[in-house]
């Protein structure tokens, strides 16, 4: 289960909306107890696709190993990526799937008209076949 | 001693330690070190074959490895190592990852699920569609507006141009309230009301050679809203090249047509028309005028064959040229064949990338067109200094009858240019004559036609009654 606070939960959403009709992704910093995580701080990362943004992104492994290592230096955890749906729902696509790593929670939020409309979180698997459901709480949830 | 530092989803295989220390020569020494004393994390790291997995990444203090000697990359032995996953990602659906309707979209299109022919297979098609409109304009609109009904899932709109009063009698999609908003954002605001669930993609700009392909590659479909023949040849080449189908419409004054081009075995647009027509013998609908019921029945006629191919259901237009004729009221059909020797299409192509259509279509481009010299033309604000003045000389109107009923210069004759060639004698050639249409193109004609027959003191005006109406006499409308 994850779980994500009030703080980090507005950063997410407007950094989602902010970059509308663009995908954005960024980081979830916190803390991990078994497969229980709870979401306190979410750090905004540049979409570093090149070409149309509007239903890519990708991460710069820099900018990962930067939130990473801000992590450690706060004694939190990188606990996952999130990323937008520009118009379209959260659910994770075969290019999600293929470009993901199992060791994080992928929270995919779908963004309509430009405003937040629902979200989901998945946990891929090792070879990147296949991603299953994780439960998943923010605010007013 | 090298230290790895761990992510978090590999503690539990690491004893909960977030760094690790090990001894190594190289980067893959030390991982090997590491995957011996936590044989668990091996498996994370490296696939089946023993390399390191796509998504894992290796930094030797900052530095990538992959810029390095990869995993021969030397270590002195104090160094930190992170290990940094790549990822990336994106919303573009793929087939088989076909997302379930929701409760709200069975609800929508209820009456097409309970068509057997769709069914809840033909709406998550549907869903899962990706249609591209050139032009949000007079085909556009219906199209637009259907296909967003439909439930077309995603669809991308290329327009450049501004709604304008004169598109409202046929370009049913924009509104009163939309004059001079971009068609792109009037004809997507309208269809997000019809249906918010859909994905619109605008494309600010003009179809052309050098953008046609990263534009039309993401979409299933091509539907063509076009209103000229060089956008027309550019749009039917690079559906033939992209191997995608391209549903053609076309309207001219009370008579449409409507086909399938470049859809499996079928012809292509230059099948039917091998050659553009010559520049200026086929009028636009801002020379020619339109019926503006008309661009609605041959787009709608439209969306019905781009959603059959989504659908892939009853028979399409591939290989039959509808042709429809409002004052007669009927349909006809024409069979069209690929061509084997089609430049495009057939056995042994010649055209296989694309070209300048605006050369072409024979329209020579802005910049090589020598300026016509200062005497031979007269804009709207000279040609009213000249009437104050009380200058005697002939302000000749060349538009057609109806058209000067519409509107006309104070003073102007009416010779139609069509007319011209026999009633030159009407005019006097040594006299001062100003030539006037619409916005210049004719006229331009006009003073050409009388400079041949020796008419010594001819000049065209530019912008025509347009810009008389513009610049001089905004009472004087617009058409």
């Amino acid at each position: 289960m994850i779980q994500i606070e009030a703080k980090p939960w507005q950063t997410m959403v407007l950094h989602a909306e902010r970059l509308y009709p663009n995908e954005c992704c960024g980081a979830m910093l916190g803390h991990t107890q078994g497969t229980d995580k709870l979401v306190t701080e979410a750090v905004p990362l540049e979409n570093s696709f090149s070409g149309k943004q509007n239903d890519r992104y990708e991460l710069k492994p820099e900018d990962l190993l930067a939130a990473d290592k801000a992590a450690r230096a706060r004694g939190l955890d990188l606990i996952g990526i999130f990323h937008s749906h520009p118009d379209c729902d959260a659910y994770f696509s075969e290019t999600d799937l293929k470009n993901s790593c199992p060791w994080y929670s992928f929270v995919v939020l779908s963004i309509q008209n430009g405003k937040f409309d629902h979200a989901n979180s998945f946990l891929p698997d090792l070879d990147q076949t296949a991603a299953e459901p994780e439960e998943m709480k923010w605010p007013k949830s | 001693m090298a230290k790895i530092l761990i992510p978090t989803a590999l503690r539990q295989f690491t004893e909960q330690s977030d760094a690790v220390e090990v001894s190594g020569a190289t980067v893959g020494e030390a991982l090997a070190a590491l995957t011996a004393r936590y044989p668990e994390v091996k498996k994370n790291l490296f696939n089946d074959q023993g390399k390191l997995r796509s998504f894992v990444n290796v930094y030797v203090n900052d530095e990538d490895i992959r810029y390095m000697d990869k995993t021969d990359t030397k270590l002195e032995g104090h160094e930190t190592l992170s290990i940094v996953p790549s990822i990336a990602g994106g919303s573009t659906a793929v087939e088989e990852q076909a997302p379930p309707l929701t409760n709200d979209e069975i609800a929508r299109f209820s009456r097409h699920l309970i068509l057997p022919e769709v069914g809840m297979q033909g709406q998550t098609k549907l869903k899962n569609a990706k249609v591209a409109m050139i032009g949000a304009g007079g085909l556009g609109a219906p199209l637009g507006l259907y296909l967003a009904a439909a439930g077309v899932g995603r669809i991308g709109l290329v327009d450049f141009d501004v709604v304008d009063v004169s598109n409202l009698q046929r370009q049913v999609i924009h509104g009163t309230s939309d004059i001079g908003r971009k068609k792109l954002d009037s004809a997507a605001d309208r269809m997000k009301e019809i249906n918010p669930n859909i994905r619109i993609d605008k494309f600010d700009t003009g179809l052309s050679s050098e953008n046609a392909f990263d534009i039309l590659r993401d979409y299933d479909i091509v539907v063509d809203g076009t209103d000229n023949f060089p956008t027309r040849y550019l749009v039917n080449d690079a559906c033939v090249l992209l191997k995608k189908p391209n549903v053609y419409g076309s309207i001219f004054r009370f008579e449409g047509q409507a086909t399938v081009f470049a859809y499996e075995d079928g012809p292509c647009y230059r099948c039917l028309y091998p050659e553009p027509p010559p520049p200026g013998l086929v009028p636009s609908c801002a020379e020619g005028g339109v019926l503006g019921i008309l661009p609605g029945i041959i787009g709608v006629i439209q969306a019905t064959e781009a959603v059959k191919l989504i659908l892939g259901i009853g028979d399409t237009l591939k290989g039959r040229l509808l042709l429809y004729d409002a004052l007669g009221m009927k349909f006809r059909e024409l069979k069209l064949r690929r061509d084997k020797d089609c430049p495009v299409c057939g056995d042994h192509p010649t055209v296989t990338k694309l070209i300048d259509y605006q050369q072409f279509c024979g329209i020579k481009p802005m910049s090589n067109q020598p300026a016509p010299a200062d005497s031979a033309v007269i804009d709207a604000l000279e040609l009213k200094q000249k009437i104050d003045r009380g200058d005697k000389f002939v302000l000749l109107d060349v538009r057609e009858p109806h058209e000067y009923q519409i509107a006309r210069i104070p003073g102007s004759i009416l010779i139609p240019l069509g007319d011209l060639p026999k009633r030159l004698n009407e005019l006097d050639k040594n006299a001062d004559i100003v030539a006037q249409c619409k916005s210049g193109g004719r006229s331009q004609k006009a003073m050409d036609l009388l400079k041949q027959n020796g008419f010594q003191h001819v000049r065209n005006m530019t912008g025509g009654i347009t810009a008389w109406s513009d610049k001089v006499d905004p009472s004087v409308p617009k058409y």
